[in-house]
């Protein structure tokens, strides 16, 4: 029903077609732009230098030794297939730096190495930037929205369903839960800072430590229900769940996203991009919270989750396989804007020189190196349109989605 | 309703004290000494004692003065085997040093004695003649400075290593630095064989009361004094009037201007529905709503500030704001003023034009669906003053939210378009400031965006009972 309303909405239906080509280029771009070739014979043995790469990054196979130090266009191949375009994001071509535009003279030994969209300060070819840029904008969508699902999700189901008087917890409980959360934190933080900064495997340590707190938690409720025997320990109170969301988002909310974003990474000694993601993911939940939380208030009081709270299922199971999947739909715009808004961030970012490395690229820093040289019109227009096709295209789905919904939501 | 807004107000409490602690909070983690923030190396020393006890003196009188001599906080939870007393060492990356050995030990009179050691013996190594060995003691001061930040085991030892054979080298210094650097040795061993790291495990609270640098800050704060820049001592009140004044230049104009050109073309987009200027409006619009304003901004000043593509194109200043001797007609600085401010201002303005103008729309189409216009008309009102008496009126509700949106961003400015177009607004003033971790810039700041937010918030829903008499909030 919903699909078919978007479908009708051609716009919407056009920017789906275009997100599905730029996840493509997303998850292709070492394949459309790379110096190695994708496919090559050499004295009679075959080799995928681009796919052996993807293994040495994921550690099951070793550089072979006979290509460690070689210039690919030099080789004397028997077959080759090359990428679409000659050169890597990160391909310097010291012949072609600074700024040389698709109409300059470009000194190129073969058509095969024409810069078609220039090339930046450095001699690094745009086409292949934009190309690696498009990877990093679908990246810092995914893994943002990721982040501002996985927090928006739970703590607006948690306000929305609860409210502030239906989560009911014994004096106990209450008192063994705050405890046992100062101990996880005390136990498996405070004192094991130096386990936790100096192992050789951080992640390791960081998972034991959050064990230990889950295990203290686990026995703190143990403990707890076994002292709810006693009257006096058992008498309930309400947890304004709702209040604490409400007013954690109104902390979050309360300085200009930008402001926060760059306080944050002003901690961190050498923000990388995975940093920024994640951060504008942790400043983008409120949104995602504010309206799982509105869904639920409305879904609470429909027949059907009365009618599961009285056939006596647990809320765990109410709130999980019936509240939710209900909930579900609308979150997608959100996720859509959201999309667009991580987008933006994280190419203002870029612009103002944060969160990447020398050696990546993406629209934003593309779009910054246009400021040292005038003349340099490509790096000022193209990726830009870039940014605004994606945001463009992130919004009208979002638009898309929210009149099909709405128009399910008014029958 | 007096009520309802007199608790509102106690509920921005909490919100800004949990603010003024995350702020708090980020100042304690970022990296670098705070100490340092604004003056050159204040432990750079030369040679002989004087100097060295004199770059001592005048780093404890630092940071007594930008009170970071304090404890940080109120109260402190955390092992039992930290002393009270470690925020009295006042270098940042020796505290750090110390932590870590804590952390691992749990010892600290051990600990406390090796730093005395270690600092015993640095001195004597300062007090040394130069002449007389040169080489060896340039090294050892080194080697003695990464010692100093040292913590795990096997490179301590490789440093004691290290310096013992300069030592033992030259008799000079075997005779002059060899009972400390023994005794240097042994504190530090001492530290190994002693260790009680069961204290680790054994939480302590310790109360610092009200002398602490968070206090300190806060009431400071809550006072009007925002305390003083460290990059360059000007008092962050002057620094900050400075910079606001600009992006009120900015902001009001594009405020005012977005508002003129949006609202009526959200009345009458909505009430010419589906006609041509709505189609065409509403296309530009979401294009523009899109557009990212750094891009433009860039675009404008690549194409239209230099005669790069041609001199016809070279319409406007570059950057900067445009000055001009006081003694200049009045008017034409203001020219040169307005010639300046032309772009950024066209960069702030489309964005909120765009936003404004959507929401415009949609508030007047949801109210042209409502009963009393269709009475409106049918009791034979002229079109104008349905749309202005009767639709105007109720379609006010989302332009008021947007005011809330606006207040903040006026302390805020623009980052982006300040910084490209190089005006001294807050939004450059901000970046700036926490990229050179001018921490008590950054807190005002993050601080009064925060109060105008929530007073935005709070004004939006005054303005909605003035706009609508059946709102209430009791």
């Amino acid at each position: 029903m919903v699909w078919r309303r978007f479908r009708s909405n051609r716009p919407a239906l056009w920017s789906l077609r275009l997100l599905v080509v730029l996840l493509g280029i997303a998850f292709f771009a070492d394949f459309l732009a790379n110096e190695k070739p994708l496919y090559c014979k050499i004295e009679g043995k075959r080799y995928f230098p681009v796919l052996a790469d993807y293994g040495q990054a994921l550690g099951w196979t070793n550089p072979d030794p006979q290509f460690l130090n070689v210039d690919w266009k030099d080789l004397e191949y028997e077959r080759v297939w090359w990428a679409p375009v000659a050169y890597s994001a990160s391909t310097i071509d010291v012949y072609n730096a600074p700024f040389k535009g698709p109409f300059d003279r470009q000194v190129v030994a073969e058509d095969r190495f024409w810069h078609w969209l220039g090339t930046d300060d450095l001699g690094r070819d745009v086409a292949a930037g934009m190309l690696a840029g498009t990877r990093m904008a679908m990246l810092v969508g995914v893994v943002a929205m990721s982040v501002a699902c996985f927090f928006g999700i739970i703590l607006g189901l948690l306000a929305g369903y609860y409210g502030d008087s239906r989560l009911r917890w014994t004096r106990v409980r209450l008192l063994a839960n705050g405890v046992a959360l100062v101990a996880a934190w005390f136990y498996g933080f405070a004192a094991r800072s130096y386990a936790l900064a100096e192992s050789e495997w951080p992640p390791g340590e960081l998972g034991k430590s959050i064990l230990l707190g889950l295990v203290l938690l686990v026995v703190a409720n143990v403990g707890a229900s076994q002292l709810e025997r006693f009257p006096l320990l058992a008498r309930k109170r309400a947890l304004p769940v709702d209040l604490l969301v409400m007013r954690a988002i109104e902390v979050l909310e309360s300085v200009p996203g930008l402001l926060f974003l760059l306080a944050i990474l002003a901690v961190i000694e050498k923000p990388g991009i995975l940093d920024v993601m994640v951060i504008i993911g942790f400043l983008s939940w409120t949104s995602v919270a504010r309206f799982v939380r509105a869904e639920l208030l409305r879904i609470r009081t429909l027949p059907y989750i009365e009618a599961a709270q009285v056939m006596g299922f647990s809320e765990w199971r109410i709130i999980w396989r019936h509240a939710l999947p209900n909930a579900l739909g609308p979150i997608l715009v959100v996720v859509a804007f959201g999309v667009a808004g991580a987008i933006l961030a994280e190419a203002s970012l870029s612009f103002l020189g944060l969160g990447l490395s020398i050696d990546q690229v993406s629209w934003g820093s593309m779009i910054n190196k246009a400021r040292e040289d005038f003349s340099a019109w490509w790096l000022a227009l193209l990726p830009g349109l870039a940014i605004f096709a994606t945001v463009t295209i992130f919004n009208l789905i979002g638009d898309g989605l929210a009149q099909a919904m709405d128009a399910k939501l008014n029958q | 309703m007096l009520w309802y807004f007199g608790r509102r107000l106690l509920l921005f409490v909490p919100t800004l004290l949990i603010i003024s602690l995350v702020a708090f909070g980020l100042s304690r983690l970022a990296p670098g000494d705070p100490i340092q923030c604004g003056t050159q190396d204040l432990l750079e020393h030369g040679l002989g004692a004087n100097s060295y006890e004199s770059a001592r003196t005048r780093y404890r009188e630092e940071a007594r003065r930008k009170g970071l001599d304090k404890p940080p906080f109120y109260l402190a939870i955390r092992p039992a085997a930290y002393p009270d007393t470690l925020y009295r060492i006042l270098e940042r990356y020796q505290r750090q040093t110390l932590r870590k050995l804590i952390d691992q030990y749990g010892n600290w009179p051990q600990i406390q004695a090796y730093a005395q050691r270690l600092e015993d013996w640095e001195r004597q190594l300062y007090q040394l003649p130069r002449e007389r060995s040169r080489d060896a003691q340039i090294r050892l001061e080194r080697d003695l400075r990464l010692l100093k930040l040292s913590y795990r085991q096997e490179r301590v030892e490789s440093y004691f290593v290290k310096m013992q054979a300069l030592i033992e080298a030259d008799s000079l210094l075997r005779e002059d630095l060899g009972p400390a650097w023994q005794a240097l040795r042994e504190a530090y061993t001492q530290i190994l064989d002693e260790a009680t790291p069961e204290r680790l495990l054994q939480p302590a609270l310790h109360w610092y009361g009200t002398d602490n640098q968070y206090h300190f800050w806060l009431f400071n704060f809550l006072r009007g004094d925002f305390g003083y820049s460290c990059r360059n001592g000007q008092a962050v009140a002057d620094r900050l009037g400075g910079a606001l004044w600009w992006t009120l230049i900015m902001s009001l104009p594009a405020i005012l201007l977005s508002y003129l050109i949006a609202v009526p073309i959200g009345i009458r987009a909505a009430t010419r529905r589906d006609s041509w200027f709505d189609r065409i409006s509403t296309l530009i619009l979401f294009l523009l709503y899109s557009l990212p304003s750094f891009w433009v901004a860039t675009l404008l000043i690549v194409f239209v500030t230099t005669a790069e593509y041609g001199a016809w194109l070279d319409l406007f200043p570059t950057s900067g704001v445009g000055e001009l001797p006081d003694e200049a007609p009045f008017w034409a600085r203001l020219g040169e003023r307005a010639h300046h401010l032309i772009l950024p201002v066209f960069c702030m303005t489309y964005a909120s034009l765009s936003f404004i103008s959507r929401q415009m729309r949609t508030g007047v189409l949801y109210v042209l669906g409502q009963d009393f216009i269709r009475t409106a008309h049918a009791k034979g009102l002229p079109p104008r003053r349905v749309v202005w008496r009767h639709v105007f009126r109720n379609a006010l509700f989302p332009l008021i939210t947007l005011v809330a949106l606006i207040l903040p961003g006026v302390i805020s400015g623009s980052v982006i378009v300040e910084l490209i177009f190089n005006i001294p607004g807050m939004g450059r003033e901000t970046i700036s400031a926490i990229q050179a971790r001018d921490w008590p810039v950054v807190y005002t700041i993050l601080m009064l965006s925060a109060i105008l937010t929530l007073l935005g918030n709070l004004l939006a829903d005054l303005l909605y009972t003035l706009a609508d008499p059946r709102v209430s909030y009791d």
